[in-house]
C-alpha cells in the first residue's frame, strides 16, 4: 500500500493499482479520459514526494520540474501529496516591502515571503484578505533577489489596485500562494533562439525570464518584443536598452501604438513579420487574452512546436 | 505479424504526425471553428490520444468516454462530414509522413469505427 494526500483526504493505493483507480474507488470525482497516459485529462500535481517518472510521460519539462504526472499511468511506490492542477495549495505570509511607480499606471510590488520557492516568469496568488485575491507574475530571481517582484497595472475602478494604491504600505502583511505557471526557463538549449513576445505588464514574467536565461548562460540569440499602448507604457525601456547593449545575443524590441510605426505599432504584428523561420525557438508568451490566443496560434501554424511555446494570458479580475 | 501500430513506428510515429495533423485541422475552414475556444495544450494532448487509438496503440477509450467527450459539439452542429474532414487530414497527414496506402487505410478505418460513438448515435 502507498498513501496518497489528497484534498485533505489519504486514500491507500493497492500494490498494481494506479492512483486514478484509487481515487476512482473511493468515490473521488477525478477527472479522466484515455486512461492510458496520453489525453492528459486526469493531470495532476505532486506538492510532496516524486512521481514516477513514467507517470511524466509526454509532459513538458516545465510541468515534469513542477511536479505534474498523470495519475492514469502512476502507480507510486513512495507517499505523495497530491493536487489538482489549479488548486495553489497553501498560502504564506508575504510582507510589502516597497511599492514603486514604473509608469503612469503600473506599479512595482516587492514583497518579501521566506522559504517562497519559484521559478521566474512563474506566477502566484496573491490575497490583500479573503475576497480580494489575484494572480501576478514573477519578475525577480530567487537567487538574486530577496523580494518577489510583481509589476501591477492600476485600475481605475479595480479593488486591489485602489488597495495598492491608497492603503497599502511597507510593513503591511499580505499572503501568497503558488507558484504556477510554466513560464520560466526550463527545458531550453543554451545555445537555441529565444522569442520573448509580451504585452503591459506582460513584460513581468518576461524580464524574469530574461534574467535567468543569462544566469543560466544562455548564448543562442534572444528577441524580446514589448508593446505597449504608448511609449509611456514602455516600462523598464532603460533597464531592457542596458541590457541589450551590453549583450551581443540580446536584442530589445519595444512596440507602442502609433499609426506612423510599421503595422502600426502593433506587437503580435511587429513580431510575427519579423520572425518568419521559428521551428527551432524557446517561445514565451504573455499579455492579454487575446493577443498570447493569437500568437500561439500563429506561430504553431508557422512551424513552432507547441512544446516549445510557453505561455500565460492575463485574465481580467472578475 | 506484428501490429499496425508496431508497422507505423509506435509512440515515435504518433509524435511525428500529431503536430503535423493538428496544423492541418487548424487550417481546415470546414472543421476549425470547433477549436477556436479550446486551450491548444489540452487539445493537442486530445489529438494525441485519437492518433494513438487510431493507429491501433494502446488506449482504454470506451464508447461511453467519446460520447461524453464529443456531445458538446454534437450540439453545436458536429456532423458526419466534419467526421470525414478529420478522417481526410489524417490521410493526408499520413501519406505525408510517406505511410503505404494499406496502413493508411487501416488507419482510416479504425478512425471511422469510433464515428457513431462520436457523433452520438
Amino acid at each position: 500500500m502507498t498513501l496518497i494526500r489528497h484534498e485533505g483526504g489519504a486514500v491507500d493505493v493497492a500494490p498494481g493499482e494506479t492512483v486514478l483507480e484509487a481515487l476512482l474507488r473511493v468515490g473521488v470525482n477525478a477527472p479522466h479520459s484515455c486512461r492510458a497516459g496520453n489525453c492528459h485529462s486526469c493531470l495532476h500535481r505532486a506538492i510532496d514526494g516524486a512521481p514516477p517518472p513514467e507517470s511524466q510521460s509526454g509532459l513538458t519539462d516545465a510541468q515534469r520540474a513542477m511536479g505534474y504526472f498523470l495519475p492514469c499511468i502512476c502507480r507510486p511506490k513512495t507517499p505523495m501529496t497530491i493536487l489538482r492542477p489549479d488548486d495553489l495549495g497553501a498560502s504564506l505570509e508575504a510582507i510589502v516591502r516597497a511599492i514603486d511607480p514604473l509608469s503612469d499606471d503600473i506599479v512595482r510590488l516587492r514583497v518579501e515571503a521566506e522559504g517562497f520557492a519559484y521559478r521566474p516568469g512563474q506566477f502566484v496568488e496573491l490575497s490583500a484578505g479573503e475576497d480580494l485575491k489575484r494572480h501576478y507574475s514573477l519578475a525577480s530571481h530567487p537567487e538574486e533577489d530577496a523580494f518577489l517582484e510583481m509589476h501591477i497595472r492600476l485600475h481605475h475602478d479595480g479593488r486591489m489596485s485602489r488597495h495598492l494604491a491608497e492603503e497599502l504600505q511597507a510593513g503591511d502583511k499580505l499572503r501568497v500562494a503558488g507558484p504556477s505557471g510554466s513560464c520560466f526557463y526550463e527545458g531550453v538549449h543554451t545555445d537555441q533562439p529565444m522569442l520573448l513576445i509580451g504585452a503591459g505588464t506582460g513584460l513581468a514574467p518576461l524580464y524574469g525570464v530574461l534574467r535567468d536565461a543569462l544566469r543560466s548562460g544562455h548564448h543562442g540569440p534572444i528577441r524580446l518584443y514589448h508593446g505597449a499602448r504608448s511609449g509611456k507604457g514602455l516600462y523598464l525601456s532603460d533597464e531592457l536598452q542596458a541590457i541589450s547593449n551590453a549583450r551581443d545575443n540580446v536584442d530589445y524590441r519595444p512596440c507602442a501604438f502609433d499609426p506612423a510605426a510599421p503595422h502600426g505599432g502593433d506587437v503580435a504584428a511587429t513580431a510575427l513579420d519579423a520572425e518568419q523561420s521559428v521551428s527551432d525557438a524557446a517561445i514565451f508568451l504573455c499579455g492579454g487574452e487575446n493577443l498570447v490566443k493569437r500568437l500561439k496560434r500563429d506561430l504553431f501554424m508557422r512551424g513552432a512546436s507547441l512544446k516549445n511555446i510557453r505561455s500565460d494570458a492575463f485574465t481580467p479580475a472578475r | 505479424m506484428s501490429s499496425l501500430y508496431e508497422r507505423l513506428g509506435g509512440e515515435g510515429a504518433v509524435n511525428a504526425a500529431v503536430e503535423l495533423f493538428y496544423r492541418k485541422v487548424l487550417a481546415d475552414g470546414r472543421i476549425a471553428h470547433f477549436f477556436d475556444n479550446v486551450d491548444m495544450e489540452s487539445q493537442i494532448a486530445k489529438q494525441k490520444a485519437f492518433l494513438t487509438m487510431a493507429f491501433g496503440g494502446p488506449n482504454n477509450y470506451t464508447g461511453a468516454d467519446m460520447r461524453n467527450a464529443h456531445k458538446r459539439l454534437v450540439d453545436k452542429g458536429l456532423n458526419d462530414s466534419h467526421v470525414d474532414a478529420v478522417i481526410e487530414n489524417l490521410n493526408y497527414t499520413l501519406r505525408d509522413l510517406g505511410v503505404p496506402d494499406t496502413e493508411v487505410k487501416e488507419v482510416a478505418a479504425l478512425a471511422n469505427s469510433v464515428r457513431d460513438d462520436v457523433l452520438n448515435r
